[in-house]
């Protein structure tokens, strides 16, 4: 068993609207999209984020940029200047999202 | 074939003016826009023109035109910008005397009003308008917020932007623009392209989607591999260079930044929702098929983008007050760092209840340990053990301003009455108001956006 930080994996950037935060995931290499696809499905990523996402996840495909973007909602502890967070618009999401241990032998 | 580049000169109110400069002198551009609205800043400023009427604006936009305004004139770069804010004839008012003090000659002011529907809410709701929460209908009522609204402004598209580069504009002002209609405009009008050109329309709102968070499409904040990016400290913003069929993106020549497929890629979704149903006011656009690929040094080719008709209703953005928060910081150091920390935080938890703080919702985390990453950070108790240091961070959002107030006096003594080596920094706190957000669609016909020029001779 071969396990990495997705990081080493996928790049990506977070982003936020009110209490919605985006990740969008793209694979470094192109031949590991089918990998990370597989791997990262709706259900993983919901129970990785436990609390911190207390909404509904979706994800979407671009399969021509080897990407997929994940919209969060509830994500942000209320949003804007409602978050008691630090991070309140969620920069560090997609850091978050790429150290989620992925196993690469599954 | 003609081509027709532009810029992105800014990506947020309070960004950098040093890429937005060198584009102007060094890069062959035909227009510039300057973003400095995100989805609080027009509460934020509408707030500050409620106690200073003249203010409500970007004054940055006014600072950077001061240096770059004759240059842009003489080089022909035409510059849009949504820093009018909550207080468009404000920012016009101060632009026409930045330029005048420059001796610019023969200058057209392009502005448009119209976008602020703050004295229209009540005659929206008798015709029937309900302004449900469109992130969520479930989070309560419109009218439980009506008389906290602090500000109401529609997105709008490229229409009234057009018709003051129509009338000659080199400089176009406005307010609640979305981002990427003040790239689009500029495209549109020169490209001839109509209502029905979907596909081209939906290009130029792409254009203004890689550009518009200036730094950010060239290399900042770029988690593919940020040692990879070159002289960031003279980090240059995006350029989009714009054919019938092309679009390429890169940057000015002679700055640091990067343009390659995976910057350009990591903007590409950001922000966005749904990649097959981007909606903007003009077009909604699909990048669910889009392609990247790199096309030279610093040179990024962009294809396969499509578009769809344009969504009926408008986004109409609501500001309002929700009450109070204070946030508070008490670092320590090792021995003990965290350990301590966390007794800081009991120490002040019993204090208010003591003193009967209310609250709606509070937070502890430990900068250096958790205040980021929150549960998913990594920690061992040896790590925790050996900390060199640790900052408390205690914030606290109430409904009364009293309440969020209550802290803040029980910070500083902790110093002398608490656990060996807290260091109080930063200044005493201060309670803030939090404005929410309230997100809502209302009928295209309901908004009358007009465009003026005012000639500075």
């Amino acid at each position: 068993m071969a396990m990495v930080y997705l990081y080493e994996l996928a790049h990506g950037r977070s982003g936020d609207k009110a209490d919605t935060s985006n990740v969008c995931i793209y694979a470094r290499d192109p031949k590991d999209y089918p990998f990370l696809k597989r791997v990262l499905t709706v259900e993983r990523v919901k129970e990785y984020f436990g609390d911190i996402v207390k909404g509904e996840i979706t994800r979407y495909d671009v399969d021509t940029l080897c990407g997929m973007n994940f919209v969060m909602k509830h994500a942000l502890g209320g949003g804007a200047t409602h978050s008691l967070r630090l991070d309140s618009l969620g920069k560090s999401m997609g850091g978050m999202f790429l150290r989620m241990k992925v196993d690469t032998d599954w | 074939m003609k081509k027709v580049s532009i810029g992105g000169g800014q990506g947020f109110w309070g960004d950098s003016p040093d890429a937005a400069i060198h584009m102007v002198r060094h890069a062959d551009i035909n227009y510039m826009a300057c973003d400095y609205l995100a989805e609080l800043t027009l509460s934020i400023m509408q707030r500050q023109r409620l106690k200073r009427p003249e203010a409500g604006y970007a004054r940055d936009f006014i600072g950077m035109m001061k240096e770059i305004g004759r240059d842009a004139k003489e080089g022909n770069i035409k510059i849009l910008t949504n820093a009018g804010g909550m207080n468009i004839t404000g920012c016009v008012d101060a632009l026409k005397e930045a330029l005048l003090a420059q001796g610019v000659q023969d200058y057209r002011i392009g502005y448009v009003t119209g976008d602020d529907m703050m004295g229209q809410i009540d005659e929206l709701m008798a015709q029937g308008v309900t302004f449900e929460n469109m992130d969520d209908p479930n989070v309560g009522d419109f009218k439980d917020i009506r008389e906290k609204l602090v500000n109401a402004n529609v997105y709008f598209g490229r229409q009234p932007m057009m018709e003051c580069l129509d009338g000659g504009a080199d400089v176009v002002l406005t307010g609640r623009a979305s981002d990427s209609a003040l790239f689009l405009a500029p495209l549109a009008r020169e490209f001839g392209w109509k209502d029905n050109d979907l596909d081209q329309l939906a290009r130029g709102i792409m254009v203004g989607h890689m550009l518009e968070c200036g730094g950010q499409g060239a290399g900042g904040n770029f988690l593919y591999d940020w040692r990879s990016v070159p002289r960031m400290d003279e980090l240059g913003f995006p350029i989009a260079e714009v054919t019938e069929d092309s679009l390429h993106i890169t940057k000015a020549p002679d700055c640091g930044g990067l343009i390659s497929e995976q910057s350009v890629k990591e903007q590409f979704l950001y922000e966005v929702h749904d990649p097959a149903n981007y909606i903007t006011p003009d077009v909604t656009v699909d990048i669910s098929h889009a392609t990247i690929r790199n096309a030279g040094p610093d040179r990024v080719e962009v294809g396969g983008i499509k578009g769809k008709p344009a969504p009926d209703k408008l986004k109409l953005s609501l500001g309002y007050h929700a009450g109070y928060k204070v946030v508070t910081y008490l670092p320590f150091g090792w021995p003990d760092a965290y350990e301590k920390a966390q007794y800081a935080a009991d120490i002040l938890m019993k204090k208010m209840r003591r003193k009967g703080m209310q609250y709606e919702d509070i937070r502890i985390d430990y900068l250096g340990v958790n205040a980021l990453h929150m549960s998913l950070a990594e920690t061992s108790p040896e790590m925790l053990k050996n900390l060199n240091e640790c900052v408390l961070r205690i914030a606290i959002r109430t409904k009364e301003k009293k309440d969020a107030a209550l802290i803040i006096p029980e910070i500083s003594p902790l110093q002398l009455n608490g656990p060996p080596g807290a260091c109080f920094f930063g200044g005493r706190s201060h309670v803030e108001d939090v404005i929410g957000l309230w997100p809502t669609l209302i009928p295209r016909d309901a908004v009358k956006l007009q465009s003026h020029i005012l000639e500075v001779k």
